[in-house]
């Protein structure tokens, strides 16, 4: 375990650690171009990260110290690694360090933030407005009267069912492990592959209209303009079964991508949705660069998992409706 | 004739003849540069013929599915297959049949899985390519499937996949594109037509107007058939202003049909 | 069977437990608690397939019968950035793998610990045994 915490301090180290926003920057970094004049955002990159979206609740400032964030992170490694007890739930999974999946053991962006979230200035979420409170209601009332989680695939959650995962969003955010991202720009066009379910993200960038709005998708319409350094990403279009941390279909998402230096992209995005939340709010995650490449991932074909777990859950019904049935008097 | 003049013009329609003859073209279509000065085949693109039901020769079919009526019969259509039909060693043969026989079954394109390649490029769906120096993607829209084509650092296949592990290089106007790494999933039609893991296809891309490429794909496997065998079709431009593609996770759509028998029964 | 945490979920990764909705499945609802194993047996075949790999073992059962386990672990996908390929895990390799079974009941499981022969753990990977 110890030889995990040594690697994760030399690598902080050895990073420079480029802050974001609210401190000082040493001189403005410009990207390369690609050949038709884009900053050049390519390459793979992770936006793995310890910082949770939220501010947690006992922490009241918005950036920690170098050494806060260092110990944080060498605890959150530590965490990672620790034995799990058996005969507990989380003794019933593979072991992830085993296959270099824990976070600690890849690239990942220093972030003196305390939380994702940067506005509201608290760094957690807006209040829910009354059509969002009403929602969440409804969709929780029609979540229980769907019955158990695993009664159909329709009640698992979309990442189990192979359909949407929270790196995918969009907003495109990291989790516990295959966090990495492609950018690729061609002459009016990024595209954005997301490891998780290769959903590859085509961003046009000429100014064409988005999709009509009867026309909704997971993953929205998307639309991409370079303003100076930063790319614009505005999505519309989105559907209500996706419900990003609960909002509406009629949200509104700007994402922005900035090159800060070679292995630094600042990733922000707004989300706006009146009939959801009170204000917009946005976040910023600093990605870091890591190394390629993506292997298929064939999620939906590869579903071992959503298989066993639906017939395990009717096996264990039949068990117990046996069981039941022995005990039932003779008559 | 008896004099040069005479001669001259009988050599020059002659040339004009032999040039009409061989499509009307005196030379071959030299597509525009990208920047780092290969042939530009940024863009989107769709196969237009019959191949994704059958790659052989076939006549029209009904569906399997009642309900589906004409909406899914099978159009006839040519092959595209050089020599006509599918070189099957006589027990693949066999295997063919009963994936035909059974295609409702077994045809991974019903359960929204990845189209393989190279039966990918003629899904009747449009598929962009996006080109740089150092990898060359495919993005389809059939299952969002995608292809990267590594065009500087050949690698072979860490392991097998839907899609297969593919090093491209330029031969003056041909882009090729070598893959293998394929697992034993995928289909190469929805008549059944099959392959092993050892599954190695050699494409060959080449402009041929401003509107459309000309397409080969070259498919060896030992385990399968008695030699290479080779397909060729155009792929043309999608003109339309704004052409994009759309989303198709089909993923959510057969996902009754795949677990549908898993769910609760009422009063269990 | 005492081995390393997984992280879905604990404490550190609250992005999870915020949007409960996106999270992969879980596993105890696929595995069944009240049932480890430990098996020895021959890899036939390892599908490295991304999220979840599994392990493909001919196992010797008490009777001397040989029975196809299949074990889940982790994506290949890191291990593929580092140099492993399908050629690093010879076919025939013996393996021992304890783990939890499948609440259906099946020869299928999840791999918590993954040793060679030799008691080496398998793919153990960090920094440092990359040299």
């Amino acid at each position: 375990m110890n030889h995990r915490i040594l690697v994760l301090a030399s690598a902080l180290i050895g990073w420079s650690a480029i802050p974001l926003a609210g401190q000082a920057r040493p001189k403005p970094y410009t990207a390369p171009r690609t050949p038709d004049g884009q900053p050049d955002l390519q390459g793979f990159w992770t936006n793995a990260t310890y910082t949770p979206l939220e501010r947690p609740k006992n922490v009241g400032k918005e950036f920690y110290t170098l050494e806060e964030a260092r110990e944080i992170m060498k605890k959150a490694a530590v965490d990672e690694a620790e034995q799990t007890e058996p005969g507990t739930i989380p003794d019933v999974h593979y072991d992830f360090t085993q296959f270099g999946l824990d976070r600690s053991q890849g690239a990942m962006a220093l972030n003196l933030r305390t939380s994702l979230i940067v506005d509201p200035p608290e760094g957690r979420l807006p209040p829910l407005s009354a059509d969002g409170a009403r929602r969440a209601a409804e969709r929780t009332a029609a979540r229980k009267s769907r019955g158990g989680p695993h009664d159909a695939v329709q009640n698992e959650p979309l990442g189990s069912r192979c359909i949407l995962m929270d790196r995918n969003g969009p907003p495109m955010l990291g989790g516990a492990y295959n966090n990495t991202y492609q950018i690729m720009q061609a002459p009016g066009y990024v595209m954005i592959l997301v490891e998780m379910l290769h959903d590859a993200r085509i961003i046009p960038l000429d100014g064409r209209p988005q999709l009509p709005s009867n026309v909704r998708q997971w993953t929205g319409s998307s639309r991409g303009r370079w303003d100076g350094q930063t790319l614009v990403i505005e999505t519309t279009n989105l559907t209500d079964k996706f419900a990003f941390m609960g909002a509406s279909e009629n949200m509104r998402l700007t994402e922005r991508f900035t090159r800060l230096d070679e292995e630094t992209l600042r990733y922000q995005f707004t989300v706006e949705d009146p009939s959801t939340w009170t204000r917009p709010w946005s976040a910023e995650v600093p990605w870091k660069k890591d190394k390629g490449p993506i292997f298929e991932h064939a999620c939906h074909e590869g579903n071992y998992g959503l298989y066993n777990t639906l017939a395990g859950a009717r096996a264990e019904e039949k068990r117990a409706a046996e069981e039941a049935a022995k005990k039932k008097p003779q008559k | 004739m008896r004099n040069r003049l005479g001669r001259a013009c009988i050599v020059t329609v002659g040339l004009m003849v032999a040039a009409i003859s061989a499509g009307g073209q005196s030379r071959p279509y030299r597509a525009p540069r990208t920047a780092d000065g290969k042939p530009d085949f940024n863009g989107i693109w769709q196969a237009l013929n019959e191949a994704h039901w059958d790659l052989e020769a076939h006549a029209a079919a009904p569906s399997p599915v009642l309900e589906l009526g004409a909406a899914h019969a099978a159009a006839g259509g040519l092959s595209l297959i050089d020599g006509g039909t599918i070189p099957y060693t006589p027990a693949a043969l066999k295997k063919k049949q009963e994936n035909y026989a059974n295609r409702l079954t077994l045809d991974p394109e019903i359960k929204c899985y990845l189209p393989g390649v190279p039966r990918a490029n003629y899904m009747p769906y449009p598929f962009q390519i996006m080109q740089g120096p150092k990898y060359i993607m495919m993005i389809y829209t059939f299952a969002g499937a995608v292809r990267t084509i590594y065009m500087d650092e050949h690698k072979e296949a860490p392991a097998d996949s839907w899609m297969g592990w593919s090093n491209g290089h330029w031969e003056g106007e041909t882009l090729v594109v070598d893959t293998a790494g394929f697992n034993d999933q995928s289909w190469f039609d929805r008549a059944g037509n099959f392959h092993s893991d050892a599954l190695h296809v050699v494409e060959r891309y080449t402009a041929a107007s401003p509107g459309h490429l000309l397409y080969e794909a070259t498919i060896e496997d030992p385990n399968v058939f008695t030699r290479p065998w080779k397909i060729s079709m155009p792929l043309y431009r999608r003109m339309e202003k704004n052409a994009q593609l759309m989303e198709f996770r089909c993923v959510e759509f057969v996902e009754e049909l795949i677990y549908g028998h898993l769910r609760k029964k009422p009063g269990q | 069977m005492r081995t390393r945490r997984a992280v879905a979920g604990l404490g550190i990764a609250l992005l999870l437990a915020a949007a409960p909705a996106m999270a992969h499945h879980a596993f105890s609802a696929e595995f069944d608690i009240s049932k480890p194993f430990k098996v020895r047996g021959m890899l036939t075949k390892w599908e490295m397939i991304n999220p979840h790999s599994w392990f493909h073992l001919d196992v010797k059962d008490e009777s001397g019968e040989v029975v196809a386990w299949m074990i889940e672990g982790g994506s290949p996908n890191q291990l593929i950035k580092n140099g492993v390929t399908k050629n690093t895990l010879a076919i025939g390799t013996e393996l021992v793998i304890e783990g939890y079974q499948a609440k259906d009941g099946t020869n299928k499981g999840v791999g918590r610990n993954l040793l060679l022969a030799d008691g080496r753990r398998l793919f153990l990977y960090s920094r440092e045994t990359e040299k």
